[in-house]
C-alpha cells in the first residue's frame, strides 16, 4: 500500500467514526507507535526515508488534523445532544437501622459526653433487684403500677431498668456512680401507648453532695440536645418507693411553646419518673447514705421517641413490615 | 388511684378566692397532681391522681389540706374550713330513740385497728338533697337513696369508707368479726358470689351467716333496701394486707378496699361516724338509738423526725431559712419543736403516719411546697474516668451500622414468642424460658433463638416488598441456667446477630458475612460442613464457622420444608452468630501491609481437584511466597478457576519464574492426603 492509499483508508474510517473511543481507536490503527503511517515507514528502503521524509510527516500532520476535527465534530454534537437531567438515578442497595437503635444511640452519646457510662444489666433478674431491693416489699400497692411478668415466684422480667441501680451499686463499689443504663424492660399491657416489652434508659449518679437542682440541670442538658435548645423541664411532686422525694418531670411542649395545645397539658408533656436515691436503697447496694446522695431517673426509649417523632402509635415501632422499617 | 373532686365539695373545707383553674395549677406543681379540670354545670370538677403513699389526699378534706398549705407560695390567701379533726366526741347526737341492743365480738385484734358502729331507727328511706346527689354524680358515684348517698358522701369529703347495715337482718343482732375459712361462701352487693379462700376479714351473723366482706364490700344478706327503718352505721380501718389479698383475688378492687389497703387514719373514725349521724338525723330522720361502740385496738403510736436545715440545704441544692421550714412544716399539719439554730424535731400529724419516717421525708415536704419548678438546674461535675463501657455494647452498634450501609434493615422483634413458631422452626422449645403469667398465648416464651423470628418476619413480609430481602436482627436470647436450679440462679442472656436474605445467591449472602468479618477483622475465619441436629438448616448447604478453633455461628440454607411451613418459595440463607464470640474477637489492633512498588502478575489457573475449594486456596498461598493474592473464580465439575496474583516487593518477577509456579500449582490436585493441610482450615466437629 502505498502513503496515498493508507491517508484514503485512515480518512475514511475517521469519517465513519460515531464515538470518541472508536475514533481513539482508529486513531491508534493509523497513527500509533506501530499503526499503519509508521509501519509504511518502516518497510522502505533506507535510502528512500530521507527522501519521503517530508511527504510522510505531511500526510501524517493532515491525517492528525482531520482526526482532531472529527474530534471536535463528535464533542460538538455530544455537548449540544438533548439530555435529560431528571431521569432518576439507580439507587445502591440501601439498609435502615432500626427506630429504637438509632434513639438508643442518640442518647447514649448525649449522656456519655457528659461522662455517664453506658451499661446494659438483666432483662431476667430476681425480685430483689426489681423491686425489693428497691424499697418495695412483696404485698406492697406499689407493685400494682409494675404488671410485672414472672419467670418463677422469685424471677421476672424488669419492668424497669431501675434493678441495674442495685447492681451498678455492686459492681462499682464506691461511689462516684454515673451510669446511663440502657436495655429492654417487660409489663403485661398493650394499647396504643404501651408494648410488652419496650425499652427503658436509667440514670443513675451519686457522689457527695449531689442535690435536686443537679437532677434538673442533667434534665435540661438531656431535652436540649435531644429535643432541641429551647426545651426545659420541670419537676412535680410524685412518689415512688426507691427515691425520697419522688418527682414526675415534664418538658415543655415542641407543638406550642409551652402555651396549651392539643398534645399537652398546659404546654407540658410528661417525660418520666425520677428522684433523689432512697437511702434504703443506697444501703442495699452497699453505700453509705450519710455519705453519699444521688439522683436516678428512668425515661421510656418509645416515649421521647414518640415525642420527637410524633409518633401516634407506639406498637407501630415494633412493626414487622418492610415497608414500614424501610421508612426509618 | 384517680378520684374526681367537684369544686363545690372541695370548697365546703377550703375557703380562697383562687379560681378552680388556679388551684388546679398550684395542686399540680406543689402537690396531687390535677390530670384534668372539666366544668360542668356552673361547677369544676378536678381528676386527681391521690399516690399510693398519700391515701389523705383521697377526700375533698385531705386536697382542701394541700390547697391551704400551698396557695399562699402563689401569693393567694388559703384556710382550712369545717376540719372532721375538730369533731368532739361529745358531738354526738344524743339518744332519742329506744334503745335497740348489738353485740360485738371481735375474734382477733389484730384484724382491725379500730371498730365503730352505732345503730339508728325509725329511718325514713327517700332521696338524697340535691346538692349531695348532684356532687356525688360529678364524683363519679352513682345515687340510690340518702343512706347509701350519705356513707358515700362521707367518703368523699373525708376519704373514709363507711357502710350501713340494715339492723333487721342481722340475726341475733350479733356481730362477729373473724378470719374466713377456706370455701366458705358470700354473695357482696353486685350480686356476686365469692368463694373464699381463707384468711379473709368477715362478720358472721348471730345464725352464722357471713353478712360483709370487710373493707371490700358489703353482703348481700344485710343490705338496706326502701323499707330498712333500722340500722347500723359502721366506721372501721383494717388490716392494709389483709384487704389487698383478699380485694385482689376476689376481683373487687373497690374504692373502699383501695382506701384501706393504703391504711387511712384511724384518727378519722369517730369524726365520721359522728358526721354520718349528722347527716343522717337531717336527711332520714334517723333517731339515735344506742351508743356509739369504740373499739380502738391500734391506737397511733406518736413519731417525731429530726431535721437538720444544713442538711436539708445539701440535698435540695437551696438555701432555705428555719422560718420556711418550719412554716410549711406547720401548714402540713406538722408540730414543730426547735432544737437549735439549724435543727428541729416535727412531730408527725396521724394522717402521715405511714408515710413520714425518715429525714429525706420532710425534706420532700418542704422542697415540694416551695416548689420544685422555682429551683434551677445545674450540672454535676462528678466524673469516673477509670471505669469503661463493655465492648460488647459498642460492637452492637458498629455492626449494625455496618449491616444497614451494606443494604440490610434491621428489625426488631418482641422477645415474648410462642412455642408454636419454635415448632414450625423445627426448634425445640426445652431451652425456652415460660412465663408463669403470659399476656397472651403468642407472647408465652422468652426465646432461646431468635431464627424463628426471623422466619416469621420474611412471612410476613411475602408479596408486600420487591426482592432481594435483606434482615437482621441483633439482640439477647435468653437460656436456661444449666449449672443451677431457676430459684438461685437466672437465665444467661446472650447476643446473637441472626441475618437472612432471601433472592439472593449463596455466594452473595456469605460475601456479606465475609465482609463483616473483614470489617472486624477476625483472624483465620474457616467454614466447616454441620454435624449433629440440623434443625431448620439444609444440611448440605449449611456450615459451622470458626475463628482458629473457636466456633462462632452457623452459615447457610433453610430446609424446604421448613421454607414451605413459613410460606417461603425462594432461597433462603440465614447466619445466627454468637455476638459475644465476635465482640471477644474483633480486633481494633491491626496494622497495614505496605504496597508493593512493583505490579502484580496476574494469572488464571485452573486446577482439577476433589478437594475443598477452602483448602485449595490455602495450598496455592502455601506453594509460594510469591503468591500475593488468591481469587476465586469458577468451577466446572470438579475443575476449579482461581486467580492468582504474584508479586515480590523487591523487584519485577519475570514470565518464566511465574510459569514455574504454575505448573506446579496445576499439580496440587493430584497430591493427596490432607497432612499438609493446616489445621486452622479442617472441618472442626467441636
Amino acid at each position: 500500500m502505498n502513503l496515498k492509499d493508507i491517508s484514503k483508508q485512515a480518512t475514511a474510517g475517521t469519517t465513519t467514526a460515531g464515538t470518541i473511543s472508536e475514533l481513539k481507536e482508529i486513531e491508534t490503527k493509523y497513527l500509533g507507535r506501530h499503526g499503519e503511517f509508521n509501519q509504511y515507514f518502516d518497510q522502505l528502503p533506507k535510502e528512500e526515508k530521507p527522501k519521503q521524509g517530508a511527504t510522510f510527516n505531511l500526510a501524517k500532520q493532515k491525517y492528525s488534523a482531520e482526526v482532531q476535527k472529527k474530534s471536535d465534530e463528535i464533542i460538538g454534537r455530544e455537548s449540544a445532544r438533548e439530555f435529560d437531567v431528571t431521569v432518576p438515578g439507580i439507587l445502591p442497595s440501601i439498609g435502615h437501622l432500626h427506630l429504637i437503635t438509632g434513639a438508643i444511640e442518640e442518647i447514649t452519646g448525649i449522656f456519655e459526653k457528659i461522662g455517664f457510662i453506658r451499661r446494659r444489666y438483666p432483662e431476667i433478674d430476681t425480685d430483689w433487684y426489681a423491686a425489693e431491693g428497691l424499697n418495695i416489699p412483696k404485698d406492697h400497692p406499689a407493685r400494682d403500677d409494675q404488671e410485672t411478668f414472672y419467670v418463677s415466684d422469685n424471677v421476672v422480667l424488669t419492668p424497669h431498668t431501675s434493678n441495674g441501680q442495685l447492681r451498678e451499686m455492686e459492681a462499682m463499689k464506691k461511689p462516684p456512680i454515673k451510669m446511663i443504663n440502657i436495655g429492654k424492660t417487660y409489663r403485661r399491657q398493650i394499647d396504643i401507648s404501651h408494648t410488652p416489652m419496650f425499652h427503658q434508659f436509667e440514670g443513675l449518679l451519686i457522689d457527695k453532695n449531689i442535690d435536686i437542682t443537679h437532677l434538673i440541670g442533667v434534665g435540661n442538658y438531656f431535652v436540649q440536645h435531644y429535643f432541641g435548645r429551647d426545651r426545659r423541664i420541670r419537676l412535680r411532686p410524685h412518689h415512688f418507693q426507691f427515691t425520697e422525694p419522688s418527682f414526675e418531670i415534664d418538658i415543655t411542649c415542641g407543638v406550642c411553646g409551652g402555651l396549651d395545645c392539643r398534645l399537652c397539658k398546659a404546654g407540658w408533656l410528661e417525660l418520666g419518673g425520677a428522684g433523689m436515691v432512697h437511702p434504703t436503697v443506697l444501703k442495699n447496694g452497699g453505700i453509705d447514705p450519710k455519705k453519699y446522695s444521688g439522683f436516678a431517673f428512668g425515661w421510656g426509649v418509645e416515649r421521647v421517641l414518640a415525642m420527637k417523632n410524633n409518633l401516634p402509635d407506639i406498637r407501630n415501632i415494633y412493626s414487622t413490615d418492610l415497608r414500614i422499617l424501610n421508612q426509618f | 388511684m384517680d378520684i374526681k373532686l367537684p369544686d363545690s365539695t372541695l370548697r365546703k373545707y377550703l375557703i380562697t378566692k383562687a379560681t378552680p383553674e388556679k388551684v388546679a395549677e398550684a395542686l399540680t406543681l406543689c402537690g396531687p397532681s390535677v390530670d384534668r379540670l372539666h366544668h360542668k354545670n356552673g361547677n369544676s370538677v378536678y381528676d386527681i391522681e391521690a399516690i399510693t403513699n398519700r391515701v389523705d389526699t383521697a377526700c375533698a378534706f385531705g386536697v382542701a389540706r394541700e390547697a391551704a398549705a400551698i396557695l399562699p407560695l402563689f401569693g393567694i390567701k388559703a384556710k382550712l374550713n369545717n376540719s372532721p379533726y375538730d369533731i368532739k366526741a361529745t358531738d354526738l347526737p344524743e339518744r332519742t330513740a329506744v334503745k335497740l341492743p348489738l353485740i360485738v365480738e371481735i375474734k382477733d385484734e389484730a384484724l382491725i385497728p379500730r371498730f365503730a358502729a352505732i345503730v339508728l331507727s325509725d329511718l325514713i328511706v327517700a332521696d338524697a338533697p340535691t346538692e349531695m346527689k348532684e356532687d356525688l354524680e360529678l364524683s363519679g358515684v352513682r345515687t340510690l337513696n340518702n343512706l347509701i348517698d350519705i356513707t358515700n358522701y362521707l367518703t368523699l369529703c373525708f376519704g373514709q369508707p363507711v357502710h350501713i347495715f340494715d339492723y333487721d337482718k342481722i340475726k341475733g343482732h350479733k356481730m362477729i368479726l373473724r378470719e374466713s375459712r377456706a370455701g366458705e361462701k358470700l354473695t357482696t352487693l353486685d350480686g356476686k358470689i365469692h368463694k373464699l379462700l381463707g384468711g379473709d376479714i368477715v362478720i358472721e351473723d348471730g345464725e352464722g351467716r357471713l353478712i360483709d366482706l370487710c373493707g371490700i364490700m358489703g353482703g348481700k344478706l344485710s343490705e338496706v333496701d326502701e323499707k330498712t327503718q333500722k340500722a347500723v352505721l359502721f366506721v372501721q380501718t383494717y388490716q392494709p394486707k389483709k384487704i389487698r389479698r383478699t380485694s385482689l383475688y376476689t376481683q373487687e378492687r373497690t374504692l373502699a378496699a383501695q382506701i384501706f389497703e393504703k391504711q387511712p387514719d384511724t384518727k378519722l373514725v369517730i369524726p365520721t361516724l359522728i358526721e354520718g349521724v349528722r347527716l343522717l338525723v337531717k336527711h332520714a330522720r334517723a333517731k339515735v338509738a344506742g351508743e356509739s361502740i369504740d373499739l380502738y385496738f391500734q391506737k397511733p403510736q406518736a413519731k417525731t423526725v429530726k431535721l437538720d436545715i444544713k442538711w436539708l440545704n445539701r440535698l435540695i441544692g437551696y438555701d432555705f431559712d428555719f422560718k420556711t421550714v418550719t412554716g410549711i412544716l406547720k401548714n402540713l399539719g406538722f408540730g414543730i419543736k426547735k432544737i437549735s439554730a439549724s435543727s428541729l424535731a416535727a412531730s408527725v400529724p396521724t394522717w402521715r403516719l405511714h408515710d413520714i419516717s425518715i429525714p429525706e421525708d420532710l425534706a420532700e415536704e418542704v422542697a415540694r411546697i416551695y416548689g420544685y419548678f422555682r429551683l434551677e438546674g445545674k450540672l454535676p461535675v462528678t466524673a469516673n474516668l477509670s471505669v469503661a463501657t463493655d465492648p460488647l455494647l459498642d460492637w452492637e452498634y458498629a455492626v449494625k451500622r455496618y449491616l444497614a450501609d451494606l443494604g440490610f434493615t434491621e428489625i426488631f422483634n418482641y422477645s415474648l414468642v410462642s412455642r408454636d413458631i419454635f415448632q414450625k422452626a423445627n426448634l425445640d422449645t426445652d431451652h425456652s424460658i415460660p412465663l408463669t403469667n403470659p399476656l397472651a398465648k403468642e407472647f408465652g416464651f422468652m426465646r432461646c433463638s431468635l431464627i424463628p423470628s426471623l422466619l416469621m418476619d420474611l412471612e410476613h413480609n411475602q408479596g408486600k416488598v420487591n426482592l432481594p430481602i435483606r434482615i437482621f436482627e441483633l439482640s439477647n436470647i435468653y437460656l436456661p441456667d444449666q449449672t443451677a436450679k431457676m430459684l438461685s440462679g437466672l437465665p444467661e442472656e446472650r447476643s446473637i446477630l441472626c441475618m437472612a436474605t432471601q433472592g439472593i445467591s449463596y455466594r452473595h449472602s456469605k460475601g456479606y458475612l465475609e465482609a463483616l468479618f473483614g470489617m472486624l477483622h477476625i483472624p483465620n475465619i474457616s467454614f466447616a460442613s454441620v454435624e449433629g441436629n440440623e434443625g431448620p438448616w439444609q444440611k448440605n448447604q449449611t456450615a459451622e464457622i470458626y475463628s482458629g478453633k473457636h466456633f462462632i455461628g452457623i452459615f447457610g440454607a433453610i430446609k424446604q420444608g421448613i421454607r414451605t411451613a413459613f410460606s417461603l418459595n425462594d432461597d433462603i440463607y440465614l447466619t445466627n452468630l454468637d455476638f459475644q464470640s465476635i465482640s471477644d474477637l474483633a480486633n481494633t489492633d491491626f496494622s497495614y501491609t505496605p504496597i508493593s512498588d512493583y505490579p502484580d502478575l496476574i494469572e488464571d489457573i485452573t486446577i482439577q481437584s476433589d478437594r475443598h475449594i477452602s483448602e485449595l486456596i490455602q495450598l496455592i498461598k502455601q506453594e509460594s511466597a510469591l503468591v500475593n493474592k488468591v481469587g476465586y473464580k469458577d468451577s466446572l465439575k470438579n475443575k476449579h478457576t482461581f486467580t492468582v496474583h504474584f508479586n515480590d516487593p523487591k523487584r519485577n518477577l519475570s514470565e518464566s519464574e511465574v510459569t514455574k509456579i504454575r505448573e506446579k500449582l496445576k499439580l496440587l490436585g493430584k497430591r493427596g492426603g490432607s497432612e499438609s493441610v493446616p489445621e486452622s482450615v479442617l472441618p472442626n466437629p467441636g
